[in-house]
């Protein structure tokens, strides 16, 4: 990773002195441990800032749609990659695409669940090859990092962005560390009245904050659905109808269009399981459709072509 | 006067609460995640989480209320307002910041023109028990910003946590109310000692660091301060460091009605969200992220205080610690003050 | 204690279309409650929050004057969904009203100067209640010559159309309209309100000017204001803002440290010069 975190702001570096791109968005650490921020790069010297570690968690492409007009360099994961494909089948960004800077991932440690395994505040955490060194004022552990990855990483077959225009760390063996998504499987295994049950379990802590919607690089409508006073499709209150209406149109939203990177349930201050959901039906594209978002650059989503040759089975 | 309450007493001492009060604490619907809630059974009462994700605020300006109902019969209409709380309450457990920043809120609340009735009604007829805190999080800075881990002002009645017992001050004539309750005992003199330790410890881990006092004429300098072109760049425009913000009082209005039957509703509201100014024309006086984040900053450590003499911050922390892209409230003090600008460590990430 | 978020009863007595653009209705209100009318005491430029049960509520200007009793005047602009529903109301149904809300027009610094009132487009209301007001023979000696310059796009989309020929035959008062587009009965000035603000160069001297429209029209007229030499503190104007409580408390409308519902929605220029441009 260190090798990574070099090469990348070498990369930034020449990018930026040579003038290639205007900005370059990466990640930088910041205050709380376990966490790294946004960063927006303008000077070649800015880049000393960049690292690269496990906790770079958000999807920085959810910028790219703040500065269309200027020649914009990304960092980019695997799961990132495939949303910027994805964003320039939808056309976004006709004048300047995106340079993409993808570094191959090593998986992303959710903060929560370390949070969860320790007894009081953690006030640092370091990696340290396969494990994770975390101390607090009275304790000091150190865990195995593979025991920690977010669901949507431990699942992942496309940590290397091959769709990157700079590629840094050597390409992997793409594999699941598990046979599903951990919640994806287990949501399957219920009942349906079990499934409406977490479901509403979960949703129920809902604060509308919106942050899994403003987390999401494909969540970029002028007037999202929740927002239109005329028509108006939704309440806004927290009424139990109102928190399932709008997960579920948000995850039918993203049916085709999500990377599954899980920037949303990280976004989330409630704890709140959100990729099950968009993971679910990602799989049912990848089964019915053959189609995984921002793969192929030109194959389009196939929720927005018709093809008679579709499967229909499910149309009842 | 100074009490205390032995903690196997305790779940017994909330259910002789709930017996005249309904009873508000935080509860953890799912670990690590802390709200406050009505309590139905003691044991549900959880104070595991410093500070908890959903402030205290929650229970006198909850996230969304029913104002009035009404009915409407042909041109007539009929109107039911719905202030009214049948049943005292108390409130336990909340930390002195949020405590400090529910007497913010009623500085706008309560006015002397208009007062909102709803969260009045609310506040006259609740109980604060406030909670001292004993480790505060590295992220907590309320002693810059006015207050600190045990401060007594606005709790009825206060609690500290001596490990096997709580220290209980009866602070206002309505915490004095329960003065007769079954489950207090005498203090003993060593119990004021371990609370002056407890205090002295508390209070040297949460320091004095970030530069609140003098901002807002700091901030009178800055309104169209290059700063804002880049302080906002990574905020995503989410509610979340509003919503949470025990001080945030932002509320939209909205009517839900079915067939001749409905309700006026308040919501939370934040001004991160472009919606929230955006007027009917498309005009937006506030159309980009800067003119947004300005407001939030502006509003809590300069107009706020032009009109009410304090910051609108109790140094929580919340927002530093739940918002999605770290955004650090401290951080973007430290850079404002004139401090920071001059002996820049650091660029503003 | 009074619940200021309760609106109380009015009853639709008359409403009328006012603009061959049929976008402009005006609606006269009777108070439901004799107690309600008696404690409704208001100045120009005040505003209320209508309400539509089931819709929702909208601040609208208030455009009668203070001088006449027993009704309130709204002129809507058909916008979004209460304005709409303002639109589809019928005579006799019962509109909520919260109100008076807002600080109004600052009525005695105008007391003993000349006052130039300029207006444009439906923002005209509170304008024409301020008028009215200095109009009421109680009032007319308070301020001296009173000039009126009133535009619109189009001669059809003037607000008040009958109370502008009767204004035009007064001789205490100056009238000037002015249209962009004239038709062929057009009989006052075509031009831009700056423009003709800049021909008829009324004095600035012991002068206040009131000026309210589109903010297009207030951003070129304004540099045309202080040519004529009107200090910023007697520049006024009124702002809009989106709104919900209309009383200081659901926050969103302020500008720095002021609300517009509350503090405003009238300002003078030289309080808008030390705030930040949020308008
Ligand atoms: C002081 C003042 C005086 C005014 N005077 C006049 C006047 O005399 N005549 C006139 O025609 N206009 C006037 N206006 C403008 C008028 O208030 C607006 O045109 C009107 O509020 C539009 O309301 P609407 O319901 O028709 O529009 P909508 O856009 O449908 O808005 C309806 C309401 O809901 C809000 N809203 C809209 N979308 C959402 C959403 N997604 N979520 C939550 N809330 C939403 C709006 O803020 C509004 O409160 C005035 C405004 C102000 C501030
Ligand atoms: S899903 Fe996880 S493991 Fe896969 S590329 Fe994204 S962050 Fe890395
Ligand atoms: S981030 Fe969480 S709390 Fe906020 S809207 Fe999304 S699911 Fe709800
Ligand atoms: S929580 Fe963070 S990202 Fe969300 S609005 Fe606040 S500062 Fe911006
Ligand atoms: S601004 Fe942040 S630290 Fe201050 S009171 Fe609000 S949430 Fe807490
Ligand atoms: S304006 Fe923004 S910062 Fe101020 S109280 Fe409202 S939501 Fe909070
Ligand atoms: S409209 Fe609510 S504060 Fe002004």
């Amino acid at each position: 990773m260190a090798m990574i975190q070099k090469k990348l702001r070498e990369k930034t570096k020449e990018l930026l002195a040579k003038k290639e791109v205007d900005l370059v968005i990466g990640f930088s650490d910041w205050t709380l441990p376990l966490r790294t921020t946004p960063i927006f790069i303008r000077t070649p010297e800015g880049a000393e800032h960049l690292v690269w570690n496990s906790f770079c968690e958000n999807n920085l492409a959810a910028y790219l749609h703040k500065f269309s007009r200027l020649k914009v360099g990304v960092v980019v994961k695997g799961c990132d990659a495939r949303s910027v494909v994805a964003l320039n089948l939808e056309k976004r960004f006709p004048n300047h695409p995106p340079l993409l800077i993808g570094v191959v991932c090593q998986r992303l440690v959710d903060r929560k669940k370390v949070k969860k395994a320790v007894k009081g505040e953690i006030l640092q955490a370091v990696e340290q090859g396969d494990l994770l060194l975390v101390k607090g004022e009275n304790f000091e552990v150190s865990l195995k990092r593979d025991d920690f990855l977010y669901p949507s990483c431990q699942s992942c077959t496309h940590r290397t962005p091959h769709q990157a225009h700079i590629l840094i760390g050597d390409p992997v063996e793409e594999v699941s560390l598990v046979e599903t998504h951990p919640e994806v499987g287990e949501f399957e295994r219920k009942s349906p009245e079990e499934r409406w049950d977490f479901f509403e379990k979960e949703t129920s802590r809902c604060l509308r904050c919106y942050a899994c919607r403003e987390a999401c690089p494909m969540c970029y409508c002028g007037e999202c659905f929740v927002d239109s006073s005329r028509p108006k499709w939704i309440e806004k209150s927290l009424s139990p109808s109102d928190l399932a209406f709008y997960h579920i149109v948000r995850a039918y939203h993203q049916t085709g269009r999500c990377s599954g990177c899980g920037a949303c349930e990280r976004a989330c201050p409630m704890d709140i399981r959100l990729t099950y959901l968009t993971q679910k039906l990602n799989q049912e594209v990848k089964d019915l459709y053959g189609f995984e978002t921002g793969i192929q650059p030109e194959a389009a989503p196939p929720l927005s072509t018709f093809d008679p040759e579709d499967q229909q089975g499910f149309i009842k | 006067m100074k009490l205390k309450l032995d903690k196997k007493n305790f779940e017994d001492f909330l259910k002789s609460l709930m017996e005249e009060y309904d009873l508000y604490a935080p509860v953890q619907p799912v670990e690590g995640v802390s709200v406050f809630k009505k309590i139905e059974q003691p044991s549900e009462v959880n104070l595991t989480q410093l500070v908890p994700q959903k402030p205290a605020k929650d229970i006198f300006f909850p996230q969304s209320e029913v104002m009035f109902c009404y009915e409407m019969a042909g041109k007539q209409s009929r109107m039911n307002s719905m202030e009214e709380i049948k049943r005292e309450r108390i409130l336990f457990g909340a930390r002195p910041c949020d405590i400090e920043a529910i007497s913010i809120i009623e500085k706008i609340f309560v006015g002397e023109e208009y007062t909102d009735v709803y969260f009045l009604e609310k506040r006259r007829k609740t109980t604060i028990i406030g909670l001292g805190c004993n480790h505060p999080l590295s992220t907590c800075f309320c002693s810059s910003a006015g207050g600190d881990p045990f401060l007594r002002a606005g709790s009825d009645l206060f609690f500290i946590d001596l490990g096997e017992t709580y220290f209980v001050e009866l602070l206002t004539e309505k915490g004095a109310a329960l003065r007769k309750n079954r489950f207090f005992k005498e203090v003993d003199p060593n119990d004021l000692t371990l609370v002056k330790e407890l205090e002295g410890k508390a209070f040297e881990k949460v320091g004095y660091s970030i530069p609140v006092e003098g901002i807002e004429k700091r901030l009178d300098l800055m309104t169209e301060s290059s700063f804002w072109d880049r302080v906002h760049e990574k905020c995503i425009g989410c509610a979340v460091c509003t919503y949470l913000c025990p001080t945030c009082h932002c509320f939209d209005m909205v009517d839900e009605a079915l067939n001749n039957k409905g309700q006026r509703v308040r919501n939370w509201d934040s001004c991160l969200f472009p919606i929230y100014s955006l007027e009917t024309s498309g005009h937006n006086p506030r159309p980009t992220g800067r003119e947004r984040t300005r407001q939030r900053l502006m509003h809590k450590f300069n107009y706020f205080p032009k009109n009410f003499g304090r910051v609108a911050c109790v140094g929580c922390g919340r927002c530093i610690l739940y918002c999605p892209v770290q955004f650090d409230i401290r951080e973007a003090l430290l850079y404002a003050s004139a401090k920071r600008a001059k002996g820049l460590k650091r660029k503003f990430r | 204690m009074k619940n200021p978020y309760l609106p109380i009863p009015m009853i639709l007595k008359k409403a009328q279309i006012e603009t061959s653009d049929r976008l402009l209705r005006t609606l006269e209100l009777g108070f439901k409650n004799k107690e309600d009318e008696e404690s409704f005491r208001f100045i120009p430029g005040q505003f209320c929050e209508l309400s539509i049960l089931g819709k929702g509520e909208a601040p609208l200007g208030i455009a009668s004057s203070p001088t006449e009793k027993g009704f309130l005047k709204f002129t809507v602009n058909k916008a979004g969904v209460v304005t709409t529903a303002l639109h589809h109301i019928e005579e006799g149904s019962e509109i909520g009203i919260r109100g008076p809300l807002g600080n109004g027009y600052p009525i005695n610094l105008f007391e003993g100067k000349n006052l130039l009132v300029i207006g444009g487009g439906f923002a005209f209301t509170t304008l024409r209640s301020l008028v009215a007001y200095f109009l009421h023979p109680e009032h007319r000696a308070k301020v001296k010559e009173i000039t009126v310059i009133y535009g619109a796009r189009m001669p059809g989309l003037l607000l008040y159309k009958d109370e502008l020929l009767e204004w035009e035959r007064r001789n205490d008062l100056k009238l000037v309209t002015t249209v962009d587009w004239e038709d062929k009965d057009w009989k006052g000035k075509v031009g831009l309100v700056p423009n003709v603000l800049e021909e008829i160069a009324p004095s600035s001297e012991n002068t206040s000017a009131v000026i309210c429209g589109p903010p297009i029209m207030i951003k070129f007229t304004f540099p045309k204001l202080m040519a004529l030499r009107f200090p910023n503190e007697r520049i006024f104007t009124s702002l809009e803002r989106r709104m919900k409580c209309g009383i200081g408390k659901c926050g969103r409308c302020n500008i720095g440290h002021l609300y517009v519902c509350k503090d405003g929605p009238v300002f003078s220029y030289a309080q808008l010069s030390k705030l930040p441009k949020d308008y």
